[in-house]
């Protein structure tokens, strides 16, 4: 037995010695070197809530043979890591930033280069005292044309890199018929367990995920132009605002855009989950209403819609060539919770004024802001380079904010947000890494109403989004996961879509509501699968 | 032993010289299509997939046909090896050895009769998947046989449906039921055969001694074989997705998967026959069996001429070898595809020779021998063609979109790596870049990777001058030819390059409305010699419209002396058929007689 014991505590000896031995250390000795290191991705300068998983990061290795780096902040705790893929032990990184919440937390790149250390200007996040909702959900997807394939929305939690995959559509694909999937919308943060996804095409409709239940129902009547499309869940009725489009894809033969994506015809629809009934909201003949979007006392839908004279009977051809026309408003339309009826709409942001189209309008959750995206002109921002997030403060009178959002944009498009269940972090889509396939960003915003340095979604290494060919699509954000299996979703996608009931105007004065559009027959340019 | 090497070296040879004579731009091109990236990024993600350690490798050994002789090496080895495996696994004897071959044929024939639906079968690796698959089941049956303690197959019953399905799909699912079914097998066996050499193939048979519980011993296996990974995939690896993908049968047609299910009925008839006699007559008919099923091989090889012309054609132009191209082209003996006569234009206006050649190339729309008249043409050299003609948004697209449908092949990656390149996207091209890096073979399609950074250079500076228009938002429905030719001849301006292309298509689609001020824009740039073809149609529209001024033309006599023969034997020939007959001859290779006599050319 002592012999034994002997044996154990001399491989014990020898572990920690090696393993002593092993870990890195801060050098003691070494030069300050002017100018900054390249990682990727650069975080640096970020506010980052204190539940985020580890911001793991690559250095550029340029001349240099080794590098350290070294975490600390002021309280004491440190982390160090070597080599070149800097990648934080998970429970060691939640402490420290634990400790130093409402605080700075250091980072320090030490490099050896031609056998003399290198000490480069130290480098700063700051740590949020407020929390970040746990978890995200978003559509993976090629930023793709007209194909799809292998499309899946997913769900990741924002504490550790843990990611599943809630529906894909490899299974209901075939040579025949594609299944489109999109818009995966959470209602209340996913508060509920409540949440609805589009599936088009093969087996299409919407379905509404309640707990562990879920059910499809085909929101396309006879009377609108289409099954719902953008959605907005009222925050307190069982009610649902989506936008109608009917949507194609032009392509750029030159233009590094690539695409445009046009709506030919849209209106606004609400959508009551209780009677599963339909109602027009917004169908004014001579305008293209869409992306709605519900105030967080549910007394108000905004929402964008531009105007639109045919300059030819062909209206498709006419887009096409004047799509840089277009521009859209704000507008918003009040909202009575006990009549379900909404009144008259009134402008709120005039894009058009400053030669600028607006989209996809977004109330903060203690409904001071909207945060909307702004670009020349067109309603999918996501292939204009010129779209930037724009702040509007929206008490006591709607103004801009023009500073208050600069630190969220770059010169690429930065487009689809999401507000946090507390209104202190933004999610957004940008392509400023390449230009072309989106990345999520998230921002700290602060209770000034001023947006700070954003942060790339963090992953567990570098080349999970360097060598990821596909875009983050529609992100937003929720307190809870969603329940039921990929099994479940299916075998109600499967089912039979319950056909919703058309029941009218939603309007106080419905005949206010102006003519009709004429439903058109869809063409070929047109498309179901839009990548936002 | 002596009947085993003619075997090998019979087939050996013959497959060897399938694979790399006729077929050999095949296997350049499957490489192409075949998506295996050499990183920790994807090996990460390896056994996050079902079937995901195949593929992969069948992937890697599949984008060695890059060096058509290590691929094709590589895949002859491994059905060489299945050969061996079988007869080693079934305890085939030697005059029967010739049967082993059959799975071995078939497998070679799923590759090689694929032709155009290379490009739309959604499988990583379809030469090497099923070829790896059944090498490892014939091995793992093998292993079955000659375990001979309990708790081994106890362990193997468990572990290979449990694991197999995880790791080679349909193939590690294959092994029970195979066993089970073999197992009924030496049943039957037994009733003809000496019974102890038959008893040495199973284990602790539950009742020994008596045919029917072997027989229900074999039947319990095969249906534990069936429902383990099932009930093994609900509890250990609910993730995996257990319907999608194992066969590579994809949009292939009822008389296309037969080599596939002949390579796995050829052993279930091992199980149902016992193949160890003697006698002589086996070997000859083991001998016939391996020729016939060598002949079938052949036969149903996809040798289309045009199919691996065009891809000889591809090749070459994207090494940028244009004079090869056109010595492809002319050396041609069928009527060409669509495909074909686009490659042709595209290495005539590469080397400044359109104007002067372009109608003297076989000209004709062969339909692709395809089992659907896709987009064929769109789908080989779609982006191709956009990018060298400056249509990069559309090369873009298309490359894109098939990657989007196909899977991230390196054919795609290089038209979206050059496209980023050359608009000046360089963090987008960096992109590309590192995915190209982590190829084996496609390194050198990246520009700072190469030593070719110059050539890509060059290559660029021949379509710079293409991008001197104004955007436009488009769409081309997939028609490749009929965008182009439409685009260019109704473009107008542009740099020197994009005239001529624009005067040459409106020449092409016999719309000569902007000809003359083309033609005179041009004139400047030609130093004295007109090319030919703008000759004759200088002298063809100034005959048909009038007051054209070809007297200051610097025409040459010789084809104004042959335009007025044109004229008078038209004159005496009588209607348009017969003409057409009777001047090929002499004006077959004119724009005049393509102006008047060649006609219904379906573009795409």
């Amino acid at each position: 037995m002592n012999r034994f014991l002997f044996i154990y505590y001399f491989i014990a000896v020898v572990l920690t010695t090696v393993t002593w031995g092993c870990a890195p250390s801060v050098p003691t000795s070494y030069k300050e070197a002017a100018g900054t290191v390249a990682v990727s991705p650069d975080n640096f300068g970020a506010t980052l809530p204190p539940n985020i998983a580890p911001l793991n990061f690559h250095i550029m290795q340029g001349d240099a043979s080794e590098a350290v780096t070294h975490l600390h902040s002021r309280n004491g705790g440190e982390l160090i890591v070597a080599g070149w893929d800097v990648c934080f032990e998970e429970d060691e990184w939640h402490q420290m930033l634990e400790q130093t919440r409402g605080d700075s937390l250091y980072c320090d790149i030490y490099l050896k280069a031609y056998g003399v250390w290198e000490h480069l200007p130290t480098q700063r996040f700051y740590i949020a005292e407020e929390e970040i909702d746990p978890y995200i959900t978003y559509r993976l997807i090629r930023p793709s044309y007209v194909t799809y394939e292998e499309l899946t929305i997913n769900e990741r939690c924002l504490e550790n890199f843990d990611e599943r995959v809630i529906y894909e559509n490899i299974r209901f694909e075939d040579s025949e018929q594609g299944q489109c999937i999109n818009c995966h919308m959470p209602h209340n943060w996913n508060r509920d367990a409540q949440s609805q996804f589009h599936v088009r095409q093969n087996l299409g409709g919407t379905v509404f995920i309640s707990g562990s239940d879920a059910t499809k129902v085909n929101l396309k009547t006879d009377s609108t132009l289409s099954a719902g499309v953008y959605p907005a869940w009222h925050p307190t009725l069982n009610l649902i605002a989506y936008s109608v489009n009917e949507t194609g894809q032009v392509f750029h033969t030159l233009d590094p855009q690539k695409i445009e994506v046009i709506d030919y015809a849209s209106d606004l629809i609400l959508y009551d989950l209780d009677a599963n009934t339909v109602q027009h909201i917004d169908r004014t003949a001579s305008e293209f209403e869409s992306f709605p979007s519900w105030s967080p006392d549910g007394r108000t839908l905004y929402y964008i819609a531009a105007r639109y004279t045919p300059r030819a009977e062909d209206i498709d051809a006419d887009l096409d060539s004047n799509y840089d026309q277009l521009h859209y408003n704000i507008y918003a339309r009040d909202f009575d919770l006990q009549t379900r009826c909404f009144g008259p709409r009134r402008l709120v942001f005039d894009a058009e004024s400053l030669g600028k189209s607006a989209s996809v309008p977004r109330v903060s959750p203690d409904g001071k802001y909207l945060l909307f995206t702004l670009a020349d002109y067109g309603q999918f921002h996501i292939w204009h380079k010129s779209a930037d997030l724009q702040l509007l403060s929206l008490t006591p009178d709607p103004s801009p904010m023009d500073e208050a959002a600069e630190a969220l944009n770059s010169p690429e498009s930065e487009s689809y947000h999401a507000w946090s269940s507390n209104g202190r972090w933004v999610l957004f889509s940008s392509r400023r890494d390449d230009g072309n396939y989106t990345r999520l960003y998230i921002s700290y915003f602060d209770s000034k109403g001023r947006a700070h340095r954003p942060f790339r979604l963090p992953q567990r290494t570098t080349d999970d989004d360097d060598l990821l060919l596909r875009s983050y699509n529609a992100a937003e954000f929720m307190v809870n996961p969603v329940q039921p299996t990929q099994r479940q979703l299916r075998k109600v996608i499967q089912s039979d879509a319950r056909p919703a009931v058309y029941a009218g105007s939603a309007l106080l004065h419905p005949e206010a509501d102006s003519t009709a559009h004429t439903v058109s027959l869809p063409t070929e340019r047109r498309s179901s699968t839009i990548a936002y | 032993m002596k009947h085993r090497l003619p075997f090998t070296l019979v087939f050996v040879v013959f497959a060897m010289t399938l694979l790399l004579w006729p077929l050999k731009p095949y296997l350049v091109e499957t490489a192409a299509l075949t998506p295996f990236y050499a990183d920790e990024f994807t090996f990460g993600k390896l056994f996050c997939t079902h079937c995901g350690l195949l593929f992969q490798v069948a992937a890697g050994f599949q984008s060695c046909f890059a060096y058509p002789w290590l691929g094709a090496g590589l895949f002859v080895a491994v059905l060489v090896a299945i050969a061996y495996v079988q007869r080693w696994a079934f305890r085939v004897g030697d005059n029967w050895f010739g049967i082993c071959w059959i799975s071995s044929f078939a497998l070679l024939l799923n590759f090689t009769q694929l032709g155009y639906l290379i490009y739309t079968l959604k499988h990583p690796a379809v030469a090497f998947a099923p070829a790896l698959g059944f090498l490892a089941a014939f091995a793992l049956i093998g292993l079955w046989f000659r375990l001979k303690e309990w708790w081994w197959k106890l362990a193997f019953l468990l572990l290979i449906p449990a694991v197999g399905f995880w790791l080679l799909g349909f193939f590690g699912v294959l092994v029970a039921p195979f066993v089970g079914f073999c197992e009924m097998g030496i049943a039957r066996f037994k009733q003809f055969d000496e019974p102890s050499s038959v008893g040495k193939r199973s284990f602790r048979r539950p009742f020994r001694g008596n045919d029917t519980p072997h027989m229900l011993w074999g039947l319990a296996l095969f249906f534990l074989g069936l429902l383990l990974p099932s009930l093994l995939q609900l509890v250990l690896h609910r993730h995996l997705d257990w319907e999608t993908g194992h066969i590579p049968f994809g949009n292939l047609n009822r008389e296309m998967r037969l080599p596939w299910i002949l390579a796995l009925a050829v052993p279930l008839f091992y199980a149902v026959f016992r193949l160890d006699g003697k006698r002589r007559w086996t070997a000859a008919v083991s001998a016939i069996v391996f020729v016939a099923a060598g002949a079938a091989a052949y036969h149903y090889s996809f040798l289309d001429h045009n199919f691996l012309n065009t891809l000889r054609m591809k090749h070459a132009s994207e090494a940028g070898e244009w004079n090869r191209v056109l010595v492809l082209a002319r050396e041609n003996k069928q009527e060409p595809t669509r495909a074909q006569v686009c490659l042709t234009r595209l290495a005539l206006f590469k080397t400044g020779r359109m104007g002067d050649e372009l109608f003297t190339y076989p000209e004709g729309a062969a339909e692709y021998n395809a089992p659907q008249q896709n987009q064929w043409l769109r789908l080989m050299i779609g982006p191709l063609l956009y990018y060298h003609y400056g249509k990069t948004g559309f090369a873009y697209r298309w490359a894109m979109e098939d990657l989007v449908e196909y899977g991230e092949r390196p054919a795609y990656l290089r038209y979206l790596y050059n496209v980023a390149l050359l608009n000046g996207e360089d963090a987008l091209a960096q992109r590309y870049e590192r995915a190209l890096a982590r190829t084996l073979f496609y390194k050198s399609s990246v520009a700072h990777i190469c030593a070719s950074e110059t050539s890509k250079e060059s290559e660029f500076s021949s379509i710079r001058p293409l991008l001197n228009y104004t955007d436009q938002l488009d769409g081309d429905d997939g028609l490749v030819e009929f965008y182009l030719l439409h685009s260019f001849a109704l473009s107008e301006g542009g740099s020197r390059e994009m005239v001529e292309l624009s005067l040459m298509n409106s020449l092409i689609t016999k719309n000569l409305t902007g000809f003359w001020p083309r033609l005179l824009a041009l004139l400047p740039t030609w130093q004295g010699h007109i090319p030919t073809h703008y000759q004759e149609a200088a002298l063809m529209v100034a005959q048909l419209q009038g007051g054209a001024p070809v007297s200051d033309l610097p025409i040459d006599p010789a084809i104004g002396q042959r335009f007025q023969r044109l004229v008078q034997a038209s004159a005496q020939n009588g209607d348009n058929a017969a003409n057409a007959i009777a001047l090929r001859p002499e004006f077959g290779t004119t724009y005049w007689y393509y102006y008047f006599f060649v006609e219904g050319l379906k573009t795409n």
